[in-house]
């Protein structure tokens, strides 16, 4: 057993030495650009790469709408390698780059309304797909064996909703927990599985999708529209009139616009947290992945000793990132919950009346 | 910089597919699986309770029984004891009553000894009387022709003859 152990272990330090050697030798004319790289990986993309080949990716359709109102579907190997179809091309360089754009009348560049299906889509897609095939026969299950107890992975996945919702939920919420729930085991559960998807590296996985601003927008969106359409009559009293001397709302309305103010920073805080831990988490991952080609110009033994050591810092932050798509999942969830019930709050006659 | 400019057709899509997964687990998987998992949670709690209290009422029961079983070596004590005074009694009742008829029947033996006692003395005086007044008969035949009269003399004197005596 340990032998075998061992022998794994060499087998791997053997590939990791030769490979980026591999590397070096086929991409010699040209020299490594850590920051193309580094964000080509962080960013959108119109196709998805696949393993040990930069130049061959797996085409996405293209949706485009240009300023005349035309749609346009087209498969994104058409538009790959600079080529132009329809007038429709990706630019290397300036403002637009690395973005579908075309021509107009007069010629200048502009970028049509694109909602094609990139790679962070698809990985949306997929990460959706999985969390209905995971949840959904698990609703069925539990519908067929009343008060049974499941096993090995929906097991798993029980003691985390419960976990969410009884330790996490239920506590804040109280009486509201059933009402509020469900968006936010669905939004638990969403950040999770794409934090969790973002970090394997190969084809169905791998989109950077949590650390992408536009998703958290959303994420962080959606909390806010739970927050204040469903806040209560107090809620909207304590922001506009707030029970402060009249000095600080009526002729200035001081307290209005702070708490105008506090009520948006929520949900911007939330989108930030979330985009910026699993950005940065894959912005180490990638530089200390990068470092071993930096240095692989060096000479062999110092590429020797930078491999292993960006593999084992690479391999240390990816557990650590395992721990923080957890994290900050329920961190999502906790904060959002916590922002639910301070608008849930009753006046103080209600809550007696309530009693 | 393109890191933190939200992308249009993201959001869009972004959007969409989370409302509609929103939606869809909304509706078909959570209320389900918390209800389900909250049944069991009670079902368990129920379960306990009910052993808890199955177990506590065996003590109980051993405890009762074992009370059920001195009170009813109690009871035998005392029914024995009181069968034993009732024997008792019976028997000096038995004993009364039979003292009782005893004497009764000695009474009556008494008053019939007594009776055949008077009437064989009044036997006894008739014939003395009969045989004195023979024998005077005998001996005076003329002078005491009344018979009646003669024999309640000679009763008479014969009571006055047992009077002396």
């Amino acid at each position: 057993m340990k032998k075998t152990i061992l022998l794994r272990i060499a087998l791997l330090l053997v590939a990791m030495l030769s490979a980026p050697q591999v590397w070096a030798a086929h991409d010699e004319s040209e020299p490594f650009d850590a920051k193309e790289t580094i964000f080509g990986h962080l960013l959108d993309n119109y196709g998805w790469e696949v393993p040990f080949s930069h130049h061959n990716r797996i085409p996405l359709p293209i949706i485009v709408c240009d300023n005349n109102g035309d749609w346009s579907l087209f498969s994104s190997h058409r538009v790959m390698h600079g080529e132009e179809y329809n007038g429709y091309f990706i630019p290397a360089e300036g403002e637009f780059k690395g973005k579908i754009v075309t021509r107009d009348a007069q010629g200048n560049i502009y970028r049509p309304i694109d909602i094609s299906i990139t790679k962070n889509v698809m990985a949306l897609f997929i990460a959706t797909a999985l969390l209905c095939l995971c949840f959904i026969p698990m609703a069925r299950w539990y519908r067929k064996h009343p008060n049974g107890a499941p096993r090995k992975w929906w097991g798993f996945m029980e003691m985390i909703i419960d976990m969410i919702y009884k330790d996490l939920i239920k506590p804040i919420l109280r009486d509201d927990a059933k009402r509020y729930a469900p968006y936010l085991l669905t939004a638990f559960f969403f950040i999770f599985f794409i934090n969790i998807l973002g970090l394997m590296v190969i084809f169905p996985a791998g989109a950077n999708l949590s650390g992408n601003i536009a998703v958290t927008l959303v994420l962080a969106l959606c909390t806010f529209l739970v927050v204040n359409l469903t806040g209560t009559k107090h809620y909207w009293k304590d922001m506009f009139w707030p029970e402060v001397p009249m000095w600080m709302k009526c002729p200035i309305p001081l307290m209005p616009v702070i708490e105008l103010f506090g009520a948006i920073t929520k949900p911007v805080a939330l989108m930030i947290r979330l985009f910026a831990n699993m950005m940065g988490g894959h912005l180490i991952v990638l530089v200390l992945i990068s470092l071993i080609f930096i240095f692989g110009t060096m000479g062999t033994a110092v590429l020797a000793g930078t491999t292993v050591l960006s593999v084992a810092f690479s391999l240390f932050m990816n557990l650590l990132d395992v721990l923080i798509s957890f994290i900050q999942a329920y961190v999502f969830t906790i904060l959002s919950t916590i922002f639910i019930s301070l608008a849930r709050i009753h006046g103080e006659g209600e809550k007696e009346h309530a009693k | 910089m393109e890191l933190f400019t939200p992308e249009f057709g993201l959001v869009f899509w972004m959007f969409l597919v989370f409302a509609i997964l929103f939606v869809i687990l909304a509706k078909y998987a959570w209320p389900v699986i918390l209800k389900s998992v909250d049944a069991r949670a009670d079902l368990i709690d129920k379960g306990v309770t009910y052993a808890q209290e199955a177990k506590s009422q065996l003590e109980h029961a051993t405890e009762n029984a074992q009370a059920l079983i001195a009170e009813a070596q109690q009871k035998q004590l005392e029914i024995l004891r009181e069968a034993a005074q009732a024997k008792t009694q019976i028997i000096e009742e038995a004993r009364k009553a039979a003292t009782v008829e005893a004497k009764k029947i000695m009474d009556a033996a008494a008053v019939s000894i007594e009776q055949a006692r008077k009437e064989s003395e009044m036997q006894f005086r008739q014939q003395v009387s009969e045989f004195a007044l023979q024998v005077a008969g005998r001996l005076m035949r003329k002078e005491l022709s009344d018979d009646k009269k003669q024999i309640e003399l000679a009763d008479k004197l014969l009571t006055d003859i047992e009077n002396k005596n």
